[in-house]
């Protein structure tokens, strides 16, 4: 209910001539007009402070992607597009985005299969509540001390995971991190140790909200439980995965502490994801310029999944479906 | 009550086989998510020899070595005095805690004003404000650096604060949006028809959205804490937190790994009370708002 219709409802208030005064008659004082700029006065502080953090640099970052940055006394030389246009040729550029590609793709599906797995048997368990505290501490680890963690684990002499792994004939002497063959799963089983639970709980949520009736129309119909599962919950988990998917997605993008701790990109580049190459051009060769140019096609990137993210989450039918009505 | 009924009739083969195997399941996925916290915690207080004892590949009775060696604290003792921890803690909590409560603060003054005004442009802004959050930290971290070198803010906490808010602030910002969004307006009008200006009628209705502030305070909290790439780049020098320290104790050669799972303990011990405390937001806060419980 607004204020300009509860007005008009009334009938003192109507156009009909009642002899006295109308709102349109009262002291402007009375009834002053909303002020926009109270809006504007309590969100410049987050908005000028978010701006100076993110749009300068933002700006400095085009502009150090068109030069060769120069140290100390040497100044920075503008190249044009050279930056970018050496991009093409540079294999570990190309290969980065690749490898990028293949981990978040193993990653993701293992997470799934596993996450949803996990979420349906949670769903059914009577300690359901316990359980999911247990299970998600993972997720409260610093990423680099979670990478730091499994360095140690996979240790080739003394790592008990290496013991384990070597114990049921996976692997010989060669710990995981060593091989170029077996590196990526190094990491990408950390990442699943962390980043299940996510998934899990995110699919629990959605669950939660299959429709009770609709189970039961298809159940009197004749079908079991597995085409339940894949009729009825599938479908009406799905807007929750997808969101689970594209954020863990673009985390990859966002979060390279745990490989930086394990590999730093070896063996022989093999875990050298594109924001792993990144790091290193700016930081291992200080290349700046070049890596303003790789940073700026992985903002584009996830710019795009970005958008991709917010249109799924604002869609209404979504949306609906995510909020649900069980807000407690 | 009939729909029970139908249900409970369902006994085919899957849910025979469900019933044995989730059990089994649940319980690999314990041991699978626990068994690294444990082995850190257990290793942190091992010297040097017991941590490297392994049994033989294959000779799982031998596993039993985990659990043979006399407990010692030494490692939590020597991070303190010989490694300066106590200043590395005091950092991430000045650090995180900083950051978390400038992020809380202003982002609620703009949340609060975003979900109340209507403007062209209100989408884009949005987007703009979440967009920030989801670059990438290898990505701004090279301008932020040099913009911060230039002001002298690199390697101070100060600096680290400001760092950490570039992905806090627009997560508070857009997730206290959406708690806004719930609180009725009716409940502003009511406090201004008393009387009350606009910012006390916004003040008025701050303890109903108090839950919520704090549990992003505490979110906050927790990715400024867990965060390394920021702490070692931007904090490298004066103001290194924990997961950075953590890192750097990893040398070329004779790594003492009883002193860096200690390391991870210490980094790790705070969060999990702090993450389980705020339980109910959790999902909602890692999914941006799109996913409630």
């Amino acid at each position: 209910m607004t204020v300009s219709t509860s007005y008009k409802g009334h009938p003192a208030l109507s156009d009909q001539d009642w002899g006295f005064s109308t709102i349109s008659e009262m002291p402007a004082t009375m009834n002053p007009a909303p002020s926009r700029m109270f809006y504007v006065y309590l969100a410049a502080p987050a908005i000028i402070l978010l701006a100076a953090i993110t749009i300068y640099p933002f700006l400095w970052l085009i502009y150090m992607s068109f030069h060769k940055v120069g140290f100390g006394a040497a100044g920075d030389v503008f190249v044009g597009v050279e930056n970018f246009s050496r991009l093409f040729s540079d294999a570990r550029y190309i290969e980065g985005w690749g490898l990028l590609a293949k981990y978040s793709a193993i990653c993701l599906s293992i997470q799934v299969v596993v996450g949803v797995t996990l979420a349906v048997v949670l769903n059914n368990s009577r300690h359901e509540k316990v359980l999911v505290t247990l299970f998600l501490m993972p997720m409260m680890v610093s990423p680099v001390v979670a990478g730091l963690l499994f360095y140690y684990l996979y240790n080739g002499t003394f790592g008990w995971y290496h013991w384990i792994f070597q114990s049921i004939g996976l692997l010989g002497e060669t710990s995981i991190l060593g091989s170029t063959k077996t590196a990526l799963y190094g990491i990408i089983l950390v990442d699943v140790w962390q980043w299940t639970p996510l998934i899990t709980l995110i699919t629990l949520a959605g669950l939660k909200r299959v429709p009770q009736d609709q189970l039961e129309a298809n159940m009197v119909d004749g079908a079991g439980s597995i085409s339940n599962f894949f009729h009825v919950s599938l479908p009406n988990i799905y807007p929750f995965l997808l969101i689970a998917v594209l954020l863990r997605f673009m985390d990859n993008f966002r979060f390279i502490d745990a490989i930086l701790a394990l590999t730093g990109g070896g063996p022989s580049n093999s875990t050298r994801l594109l924001p792993v190459y990144l790091f290193d051009v700016s930081f291992q060769f200080f290349k700046l310029g070049r890596g303003a140019a790789i940073a700026l096609t992985l903002l584009i990137v996830t710019i795009i999944l970005g958008m991709i993210l917010v249109r799924v989450l604002e869609d209404p039918a979504r949306k609906k479906a995510l909020q649900g009505d069980t807000d407690n | 009550m009939a729909s029970r009924e139908i249900i409970s009739y369902d006994t085919g083969f899957f849910v025979k086989a469900l019933k044995w195997i989730s059990p089994i399941f649940l319980t690999f996925f314990l041991v699978w998510s626990l068994l690294p916290l444990f082995i850190m915690f257990v290793s942190s207080l091992k010297d040097l020899l017991d941590a490297f004892s392994v049994p033989a590949p294959g000779d799982w009775a031998g596993a039993t070595v985990f659990f043979d060696f006399s407990p010692t604290f030494a490692h939590y003792v020597a991070l303190f005095t010989e490694n300066g921890f106590g200043t590395y803690l005091f950092n991430s909590l000045v650090a995180s805690i900083g950051s978390a409560m400038i992020a809380v603060t202003l982002g609620s003054m703009c949340a609060y004003s975003l979900s109340r005004s209507e403007f062209r442009g209100k989408k884009d802004l949005l987007f703009w404000i979440i967009s920030t959050r989801m670059a990438p930290i290898v990505a701004v971290i090279v301008p932020l650096y040099a913009i911060f070198r230039s002001v002298d803010l690199v390697g101070t906490l100060p600096g680290l604060i400001l760092a950490f808010t570039t992905f806090n602030l627009p997560f508070a910002i857009w997730m206290l949006k959406g708690f806004f969004d719930g609180v009725p307006y009716a409940i502003e009008e009511a406090a201004q028809v008393d009387g009350q200006n606009r910012f006390q009628a916004f003040l008025t209705i701050l303890p109903l959205v108090a839950p919520g502030l704090g549990a992003f305070v505490i979110l906050c909290i927790l990715f400024a804490w867990n965060d390394f790439l920021f702490a070692t780049i931007i904090g490298s020098g004066g103001a290194k937190t924990l997961p950075a320290a953590t890192r750097e104790l990893v040398q070329p050669q004779n790594i003492d790994w009883g002193k860096i799972m200690a390391a991870g303990v210490v980094t790790t011990a705070p969060m999990i009370p702090l993450g389980l405390l705020v339980r109910r937001y959790l999902v909602a806060g890692l999914t941006m708002g799109a996913v409630k419980e």
